[in-house]
Order: structure tokens, then sequence, then C-alpha cells
């Protein structure tokens, strides 16, 4: 009994983050149709600033508050700049979809190697935002695992809030449904585009620093994020914020179970397995719609 | 004789009933207008016979049960149509635009591959609509009126029997309006193609066919002449109005 | 401005070019076997770049399995050569096959999903067949694991096994292949088939009420980029002689990528131009070190923000006109070139279209 329960909070931990970073892919497909090939280079940054700044590199920790702040700001920056000067003007072109998958997977090849180049190649860790254990449902769970799902469960529901109560919020939901009546309500849809893919990069950034006292920080670490969540949002349906965040708490679950029966090796195959199986009875998975 | 009959039809998109139990016939050689409120369901009707949704009900085309088909099938038993939102090659000039109609249309299924008749087909159809001297242009460096002219030009090469034409004059002029819908008459009244038109412009429809449909939150509210549809309470209550516009 | 139509078209006269320039290089190269190597890399690499560029860049399928069929056309054929005992000629045939029918396999779920979720799909093939290689099923199969195939045999013909000590015989016999390959990729395009892969990519829409049966042409593109790319990563395996799932790191992924964008996609023949620049640039920049891809993924994104329609656009002077891809001359009755009227006219499609109601 004790297993399943540590099984069950651990999908529920993974499932957390992951719908976090699920979800910036999510809204930024929604909104503008880019796929940020790089999204698994962002994560990394946000693993490898965090072992910049807690210790890692100066020999001395300046705390995860301020960590928080400057991986924030960094990856939001960052984040601006690659849309502005790396898929901002491909969109003149009528094949510009495809031209930002290679852009994007230009800077990803780019970065990874920097990481690599900078770093080395040994996984760095981080420690733990919280130390120790405590007791949930008769069994005993990490602090760390508790911190990672309400983190990320407060980021999601603040996004929430922001998407749906705020002015900038509904600006983005409108340009995600009809880009030309949101221009015409007189929404700039460039500063849409951007600071979306900004925020989704924060997100997933922010996701990378949560994870990486539980994975360790690696320049290929990326990829398995890229792929999850690109499972996530294809599940739950491009566009949807909503069937993002079920997709995920799902697909982290079965990951959890799949895992702990047949080890971790299956758990990729049966991901795509049901992926296959979703697009066959339903190609716009849970929540989406075309277009 | 009746060319189509749409047979209790309806379409679903989750709760909302697009098409909702609808019901009516075409015969051979008329111009049908179809007409009605935004999101009345035309377009939808227009994606069912195509074969682009799927439905229930029947549709019965030239005694061809052509519910189930796939759109491409259904284009190779007779019918074509043009778009709202114009549709177009753009990497390719006119002339192949036609060539893909008039290939994958008209000829498929062709043993041999007529070459000289493909082509002749192709010339026929710029000749009738007045795209001569315009064969190599890029379509995507076409103005608006010519881009929906090469639409109805792919339509046209399939050698179709019955034409589906979605609301084809959207952000043309008056006097582009004029020259198009006087080209379908023409089409109509020279080759005895049967033509469905769906468009909001009650003048240049009512002129058109000789036949009209209102549709209603995908419910058929009138189906009769155009005199006797303008006339009718439920259509002016709903769609026409009383001012001076009907 | 009327420019009548040359006998050899353009995209095959770039073609034979390069090949009939390839062809008297080892008369030069006696004493370079590198440089023999690397051109019989890049010729190997051309086909893959090509085929992915066809069904990418010219039937608009969004696919990125077709590193995952190279490595199964190669190891199909390593296996069935060690453990089999077939000739490697037919191992060749037996590689593209076999890749053939995997790409048409997994065609099948992708005929109604769009875009994205293709790739997804099969983004997916590549992500399960190291998994798949190196675990229980692929070594019962004889892939020989995480170790692979160490054993593979090379090429002979008569009495002469090739072998690394003359590339001469190897690099013909790519030549042949590689130009072959790249050949039934012009005859495609410039074909029927060629039409509605571009007719299917522009407008799916349209091209489906104008007849053309979208699943039937999406299976076919499939099916012949995947022999094709199968047939190469057979040679591959036959010409290295040992195989292992490295290939299947993602550093050949991009690159074959980037050499589609640098040499124009969807504009023939563009990948053979990218998979020359790119494998020199790439042997080029060995003496950045550990910095050398950083250096290239930057030099990537560069290009496709500068010069999207890569180099085959820029010597088609297309000048970025934002319209993707142009289609090729069809093969059918003599066309001249076309002419730029009505580009003032088209000036007016920027305007937002706003539909009136006049009474």
């Amino acid at each position: 009994m004790n297993e399943i329960t540590e099984v069950i909070i651990s999908g529920l931990s993974s499932g957390s983050a992951y719908a976090m970073m699920a979800v910036g892919m999510s809204l930024v497909y929604g909104v503008s149709k880019v796929f940020n090939f790089a999204y698994g280079s962002f994560y990394t940054m946000g693993g490898y600033l965090a072992w910049i700044f807690l210790g890692g590199l100066l020999g001395s920790s300046i705390g995860y508050p301020a960590t928080f702040a400057i991986v924030i700001t960094a990856l939001f920056f960052i984040g601006m700049g690659t849309e502005k000067f790396a898929i901002r003007p491909l969109r003149a072109r009528r094949d510009w979809e495809m031209l930002a998958v290679m852009s994007t997977l230009g800077l990803a090849l780019c970065l990874d190697n920097l990481y690599l180049a900078l770093f080395g190649p040994f996984r760095k860790s981080i420690p733990p935002l919280f130390e120790g254990s405590v007791h949930i449902a008769g069994t005993t769970v990490a602090m760390q695992n508790v911190a990672i799902a309400a983190i990320a469960l407060s980021v999601i529901a603040g996004l929430w809030f922001f998407l749906n109560r705020t002015k900038q919020g509904l600006a983005v939901q409108a340009v995600a449904q009809d880009m030309t009546g949101a221009q015409i309500v007189g929404i700039d849809k460039d500063k849409v585009f951007a600071y979306t893919f900004a925020l989704a990069c924060v997100l997933v950034g922010f996701g990378g620093m949560l994870l990486a006292p539980k994975y360790l920080v690696s320049h290929l670490a990326g990829w398995n994020v890229l792929v999850k969540a690109w499972v996530i949002t294809a599940f739950g349906g491009m566009g949807s914020v909503t069937g993002a965040v079920y997709a995920a708490f799902i697909l982290g679950m079965v990951e959890a179970f799949v895992g702990w029966q047949l080890g971790l090796t299956w758990t990729l195959l049966v991901l795509f397995a049901i992926l296959i199986g979703i697009f066959i009875v339903r190609p716009q998975g849970l929540r989406g719609t075309w277009g | 004789m009746n060319i189509l009959e749409v047979k209790k039809v309806t379409q679903r998109f989750g709760e909302l009933r697009a098409v909702d139990d609808l019901s009516f016939t075409v015969e051979k050689g008329e111009v049908f207008g179809i007409a009605g409120p935004n999101g009345a369901g035309k377009s939808t009707l227009f994606n069912m016979i195509t074969g682009f949704y799927r439905y229930t009900g029947e549709i019965i085309f030239d005694n061809i049960n052509i519910t189930k088909l796939r759109p491409h099938q259904i284009c190779h038993k007779g019918i074509a149509r043009t778009f709202q939102i114009p549709q177009l090659f753009l990497t390719l000039p006119v002339s192949d635009n036609l060539r893909v109609g008039a290939h994958f249309g008209a000829q498929s299924g062709a043993r041999t591959h007529d070459v000289a008749g493909e082509e002749e087909n192709i010339k026929e159809v710029i000749d009738l609509l007045g795209l001569s001297g315009k064969e190599d242009v890029l379509t995507s460096h076409l103005c608006l009126y010519d881009k929906k002219l090469t639409m109805l030009a792919v339509a046209l090469a399939t050698k179709p029997k019955l034409l589906l034409v979605d609301e084809p004059i959207g952000g043309l002029s008056p006097t582009e309006t004029k020259q198009f819908m006087g080209l379908i008459q023409k089409i109509n009244k020279e080759s005895g193609l049967t033509i469905i038109i769906i468009e909001h412009l009650m003048k240049a429809l009512t002129a058109l066919s000789k036949r009209m449909m209102i549709i209603e939150n995908g419910k058929r509210i009138a189906l009769d002449t155009p005199e006797k549809v303008c006339c009718d309470e439920r259509v002016i209550e709903t769609y026409l109005g009383r001012g001076k516009h009907a | 401005m009327n420019i009548a139509r040359t006998k050899i078209p353009r995209d095959l006269l770039i073609l034979l070019g390069i090949y009939g320039g390839f062809a008297i290089l080892p008369a030069f190269l006696s004493g370079n076997p590198a440089m023999m190597g690397i051109l019989i890399m890049v010729m190997i690499w051309a086909v893959v770049a090509g085929h992915w560029d066809l069904i990418m860049g010219y039937a608009g399928v969004f696919t990125f399995g077709n590193v995952a069929i190279f490595v199964i056309g190669a190891y199909a054929s390593g296996i069935l050569t060690i453990n089999y005992g077939i000739s490697p000629w037919l191992g060749l045939l037996a590689g593209g096959v076999i890749a053939a029918g995997v790409g048409i396999l997994i065609s099948l779920p992708c005929l109604r999903l769009k875009g994205a979720y293709i790739a997804l799909l099969t983004f997916a093939l590549h992500m399960i067949l190291e998994p798949f290689l190196k675990g229980g099923v692929g070594k019962a199969i004889g892939t020989g694991g995480a170790l692979g195939l160490l054993n593979i045999p090379p090429l002979s013909i008569g009495g002469y096994t090739f072998s690394s000590l003359n590339l001469v015989p190897w690099f013909y016999v790519t030549l042949g292949i590689s130009l072959a390959s790249l050949f039934i990729i012009y005859k495609i395009i410039h074909s029927h088939w060629g039409l509605a892969f571009l007719a299917v990519r522009d407008s799916e829409p349209l091209a489906k009420s104008a007849g053309i049966d979208d699943y039937r042409y999406k299976v076919i593109v499939f099916g012949v980029t995947s022999f094709f790319t199968g047939l190469a990563g057979a040679l591959y395996a036959h010409y290295i002689g040992v195989l292992s799932t490295r290939v299947l790191g993602l550093d050949l992924f991009l690159l074959l990528m980037v050499m589609q964008v640098v040499g124009g996609m969807g504009r023939f023949p563009g990948a053979l131009l990218g998979a020359i620049i790119v494998t020199f640039a790439d042997e080029g920049l060995r003496a950045a070190g550990v910095y050398r891809l950083v250096i290239f993924g930057a030099m990537v994104v560069a290009i496709v923000v500068l010069v999207p329609q890569g180099i085959m656009g820029a010597i088609l002077r297309e000048k970025g006109e934002g319209r993707g891809p142009r289609a090729p001359k069809l093969k059918l009755p003599p066309m001249v070139r076309s002419t730029r009227s009505g580009k003032k006219a088209g000036r007016r499609e920027n305007r937002l279209e706003v539909t009136y109601e006049h009474s």
C-alpha cells in the first residue's frame, strides 16, 4: 500500500512540474503557432543558472529567493530576445512555421553545446529547496517533492488567474482565439507574441530550476523535457492550457506507474503508444481544436 | 430531374448542431441560391456535401449515394466547389493550378493520360473566364478578383456536373461583383451546369437563382422562388429586416 | 521578360554538373584519402537530405523520422548480411525495402494528423528506436545491443572485395547510387506526382476538392523517400563497416536539417548544395574544438533568419519574397518563364478583406 502511495505522490509531483512546463508550450503554440525546438535548452538554462548562483560556480550560495529572481529575469529577457531575433523576422514568409522550427533547432544546438563547453560533460547537482521529509497518507515523502508540487501548482493557478482575470491575460486569449479580431480592437499582437514566448521560457526555465535538485543538471536533459512537454501538449490538445494540465497529470501518473512496474526504459514507449492511440481516436487531443 | 438530394442531414460540433435535420433537392441545370444569417450553417453544408465533414443522414448525387465518400472521390463523381476564403496553390502559376483540376479531377482514373485533351480543357476554362494572358503568372501575385477567378477555374477544370460556389464576392468592388455574377450566369446558361451558390448579397442572389433556400441555425426556414422567399414572414423576421434593403 | 526554355532545366544542370565534377575528382585525389572519404559521406548525406527535403520541402509533410529510417535501413542490411549471409548488394536493396515498409507503416497514423503532430509522431519513432535496438527484442533479432554491429561485410564485385585501403571503388559506387537517388527526385518533382505533392502542400482543401487523394500521395511520398533513405543507410553500414546506436544521436539529425535549410528547402537540388557546404563546414570547424557546434548552431540561426530561401533560393533569385519554395516547371507542354504581370495589382492583397453588404 505504501508503495502505491509513493508512486502516486511521485507521479503528482512530477506531473505538476511537467504541467507547468507543458502549459508554457501549449500557450505559445495556441497564441502564435510557434513550436520552440529549443524549449529543452531553456529548461537546462534554468538548471545551470541555478547551479551557478547556488554555490556551483562561486563557491557560496546567494540563496534560493535571489536565485529565483535571477532565473526568472534572465529567462524572460533571453526569451524576448529569442522571439525578436530568431522568430519574428520569419513571420513574413509563408513557410515560417517550418523555418521557426529550424531556427530554434539551431539555437538548441548552439545552447546545448555552449553548456557542454562552459560547464563540462558531468552532471551538476544543486542543493534542494527543502531538506527532510514529511508524513503524508501513511508514507514518507521528501519535502522537496511536496515543494515542487506546491510551487508548480501555485504557478499554474497564478497563470490561470492572469489569463482569465487580468486585462493582459485576456488580450493573450483574444489573440489565441482570433488574431484579426484582437488586432481590430487594438491589441498589439506582436507584443502578445513576444511576452507569451518569454513567459513560456520563464516557466520552463523555472521548472528546470525546480527539478534540478531531483534530476541533476545536464546538457542532454533538455531533449527529454522537450519530448515530454510535446507529448503532453499534443495529448491535451495543442493550444489548450487546461488540456495540457489534465494531460500532464494523466501522463505523470502513467509514467510513475509504468516506471514502477516495468522499469524506466518502458515509460517513453508507453507514452508514445498512448499518444498514437489518441491520435487515431481523437487527432486533436483531449481539449484541442484544429487551427 | 433532381441532381442532388439532401436527406435529413445533421452535423454536430459537440453540442452545437451546425446543420439540423436539413433536407432539400436541387434540380439539374438550375441555379440554386442559399442565404441566411452568419453562422447559419451554410458553409458547413458545403463541407458536408463535398465530404469534408462526416454527418448523419444521406446525400444522393446523380443517383449515387455520396454520404460516405471522401472529397476526392466526390470530385470524381462530378461535384466541384470554391471556398469562401480563397484557396489556391500559391507557389504555382495559374495554368498549373488549373492543371491540378484537369489532371486529377477531370482525368483521374483515365486509362491513358490525354495530354492534348487536358491542355484543351485548361485553355477553354482560361478563355471562358477571361484569364488569357495570365497563364504564367504566379497565383500569389494575382489581385483578389483574379484569385477568385482562378479558384473558380480550378473547379471548372474538373469538368463537374454540379458546382458549389461559397460566398464568392466578399471583398470585391461593385463592378467586380457584377462581372463575377455575370460569369456565373453565363456558365449556367451556356453549359447547363447546375450551380448552388451561397451569398449574402440578396440583390445578386435573387437575380441569379431559380430557387432559393434560407437557412437559420442549421434549419431550413424557406425554400421557394426568390420572389416568394423574400416575402416570407419568417425570412423577413430573422434575416432580411424590414428596411429598404431586401 | 520572355526567356525561352533552355534544353536542360537549370536544376538538372546543377545536379549533373556537380556529379560530373565529382566523377573526375578521384584523378586528383589519389594522395588524399581523407578528402575522398569526406566526398563519399557528402554523397551519402545528399541522398538523405535530398529525400528528406522531398517529403518536407516539396510535399510539406513535417516529418522527423528520416534519421530513424536511415538507421533502420543500415541495421537491416547489416543484420541480414552478417547473420544470414546474403550478398551486401542484396542487403542494400533489402535495407531500402525494409525502410520503405517502416516508412509506409508510420505514414498511416499520420494521414489524419497535421503539422506539428506528424513531427511529434515521427520523432517518436526516432526516440523509440534507440532503446529498441539496444534492448532485448533488438538483441534477439541481431542488433548487437549497445555494442552494435561490428563486422559488416563490405561490398564486392566479381572477386574483388572493397576495402578501406582503396576508396576509389567505394567512391564510384556511392556516386552511382547517390546520383540515381537524386535523379529520381528530379523526375518525381517534374511529374504529376510532384504536382500532387505541391498541391497538397499549398492547399490541402483545394487539392482534395480538385480530385487528389491526399492519403494516397502521403503514403507514396513516405514510401519512396524511406526507400532511398534506407538504401543510403545500408550503403553507409557497409562502407563504415561498424554500426551502433550512436548514429541516432541528435548531432546527425541536426546536421541533416541544417543541410536542407542552407541549401534551400523545397528547391532542388538545394539539399545537395547543403550537404556539400555543411559537411565541409563541419570539417572546417573541427579546429574550434569544443565550440564547433556552438558556432554551427549560431550560424544556422543566422542563415535561417537572414537567408531563409537558402543557397538555391538565392541562385533562383528569390530575394526572400516571402512566398516559400516555388514550384518547378512541369515536364508537360513547353511553358515560357513566368512573367510578372499583375504585380501592381498584387499590392492590393495586403489589405484586410472586409465583406460589404450592399443594398
